[in-house]
């Protein structure tokens, strides 16, 4: 699996239901749309008469919560055949879902936790994510998340963990550039490094978001506009890994559209900007050498 | 020796989830011979292992809350913050969530209220809950295609006693002993709520161009859709409707009932 197995879908904006009459009656500028899967893994209803009204004017790629790719218990089966069900139906661009647990003994803690970056859990983590690959017949991208916790099992950095998985489960990235430097804050790396070690053919798209200090340490609450650091951050990645699709994430004290679609239009021109530093200017032609 | 990973997610799970804080949950472990956390998890200068457990702690307790406070509103507002803190700390205990959407932490919600203490000062608040949550059920139910009034048009006057008719796979009919539509929808509009009277009543949960609507049903009412719903013909709904309705005119008295059920967009196509 490369990036080139994947379209480039812009600069786009995930989709919220504070904005679904907005995108629905007005279909703003923006390149595409990703969606929660969980909250389309549902029967019928308001949900996914709008997911048909947005898959109808946009590209769409299908971003889980719930997979829990690194969880201990069996996978859920039935939760896959849903998500794979899902994407029948609406054509996604890609799935993607975190490199985490979010559960275990059939238990279900709605949150994001990391796991140990060891052997063991490598090996875990790859043969569950080729499962899943045959499951939903297609590769997916795994993301990176916001951790608070580290383990003193770990044998490799979180980036050697990453990049190993993606190699060995020959899935993608996505890379999270906000959740990047919150966990570095949070454990002391360097985050540049991070940027550095990724496996650049594997990065098919990026997230874009806010989050809060809390002074000894930061919580990714996507309550927030993308901070300077972060968008530096972005700057480091869009010059390494060239055009890559990305949207902006707003969770909570969710502002106008007209505001996330800016945050997307700037990811837009911070990497036009760069792309046109790197490109070698064209040399005039002859008929206008005189 | 590495701790295993089944084994290092279950001693996470159940300090995340100790009802009394992850430094209870700690000392619970000890008293089990568990090593101590700092040799599992790394703390540091800035945040030891037990607070950076305690972060998790926090974010899995007010997320499921936060979603319980908008799938239940008028429970909310009935009990005020702190008795509704408390009751979503106790009900996190006896039903933890297993089920990958957050949409269904709620589904035990009502259940867990009728064995609550909070009943004593609010005796209605299972029956307002019961509600709250058969509006989200109905709102993520099934779709199907509502029935047009030329459909029944269309049927030959010979066809309609053994015609069946049937109700959108998303509609519930719920029994309760206490009226509290009145109630919820006050807290909806932004109004003020005034307790709920006491007295059975059947009400409809039902949605119509993907919102959902709520209404005490009448007694002819309730003995029709129960009819519809266990698959009664347009004959045996009739005499229901002629044994129940209040009308002296029964076939009126259906035929408003159908008119009223079809601009709902409450039946389906059999």
């Amino acid at each position: 699996m490369k990036r080139s197995d994947f379209p480039m879908l812009g600069y786009g904006v995930g989709l919220r239901r504070q904005h679904y009459n907005h995108v629905l009656e007005t279909r703003p500028k923006v390149d595409w749309f990703e969606v929660i899967s969980e909250n389309f893994m549902v029967a019928g209803g308001r949900a996914l008469e709008v997911l048909e009204g947005v898959r109808a004017n946009y590209p769409i790629a299908m971003h889980g919560v719930s997979m829990s790719i690194g969880s201990a218990d069996p996978l859920d089966r039935s939760y896959l055949r849903q998500l794979r069900d899902l994407a029948r139906r609406f054509d996604p661009a890609w799935i993607s879902d975190h490199l985490c647990w979010t559960g275990v003994g059939g238990r279900n803690l709605h949150d994001l936790l990391p796991l140990p970056y060891t052997e063991e859990a490598l090996r875990h983590v790859v043969a569950r994510i080729r499962e899943v690959q045959d499951a939903l017949e297609r590769p997916i991208l795994i993301e990176n998340v916001s951790s608070y916790m580290a383990f003193a099992d770990s044998t490799m950095s979180e980036w050697e963990f990453i990049s190993a998985i993606a190699n060995e489960a020959d899935c993608g990235i996505l890379l999270d550039i906000n959740n990047i430097f919150v966990s570095a804050f949070n454990h002391s790396f360097d985050a540049n490094e991070y940027i550095d070690a990724m496996p650049a053919d594997r990065v098919v798209q990026y997230h874009l978001a806010g989050h809060s200090d809390h002074g000894a340490y930061l919580l990714d609450t996507h309550d927030h506009p993308v901070r300077d650091e972060v968008w530096a951050l972005y700057e480091r990645a869009a010059r390494r890994f060239g055009a890559v699709s990305a949207i902006v994430e707003w969770d909570d004290n969710i502002p106008e559209f007209a505001k996330l679609a800016e945050t997307a239009d700037r990811a837009r021109d911070i990497f036009n900007a760069d792309s046109t530093e790197r490109t070698p200017k064209p040399a005039l032609s002859a008929d206008h050498r005189s | 020796m590495p701790i295993q990973l089944k084994e290092l997610q279950s001693l996470l799970y159940r300090l995340i989830t100790a009802v009394n804080g992850v430094a209870q949950g700690l000392a619970a472990e000890r008293e089990l011979g568990a090593a101590e956390l700092d040799t599992i998890v790394l703390g540091d200068d800035r945040l030891s292992a037990e607070a950076r457990v305690d972060i998790y702690a926090n974010m899995y307790f007010y997320r499921i809350r936060d979603a319980l406070k908008e799938d239940f509103p008028a429970t909310l507002a009935v009990l005020g913050d702190a008795n509704f803190h408390n009751l979503v700390t106790g009900y996190l205990l006896e039903y933890p969530p297993t089920q990958p959407s957050i949409s269904q932490c709620g589904s035990h919600l009502a259940e867990y209220l009728r064995r609550h203490p909070l009943r004593e000062g609010a005796p209605f608040i299972a029956d307002l809950a019961t509600l709250e949550r058969a509006s989200v059920e109905v709102f993520l139910g099934p779709d199907a295609p509502a029935m047009e009034p030329d459909t029944l048009r269309a049927i030959a006057p010979e066809d309609w006693p053994a015609m069946k008719l049937r109700i959108h796979p998303s509609a519930q009919i719920l029994a309760l002993d206490w009226r509290v539509t009145e109630l919820l929808r006050a807290v909806e509009e932004g109004r003020p709520w005034k307790p709920a009277d006491r007295g059975a009543v059947k009400v409809l949960v039902w949605r119509r161009d993907a919102r959902v609507f709520y209404r005490d049903l009448e007694k002819a009412d309730v003995g029709a859709l129960e009819a519809v719903s266990r698959g009664a013909t347009f004959a045996e709904i009739c005499e229901v409707v002629a044994e129940n309705a209040e009308d002296p005119d029964p076939v009126a008295a259906m035929n408003r009932m159908l008119a009223c059920w079809l601009s709902d967009r409450l039946l389906t196509p059999g």
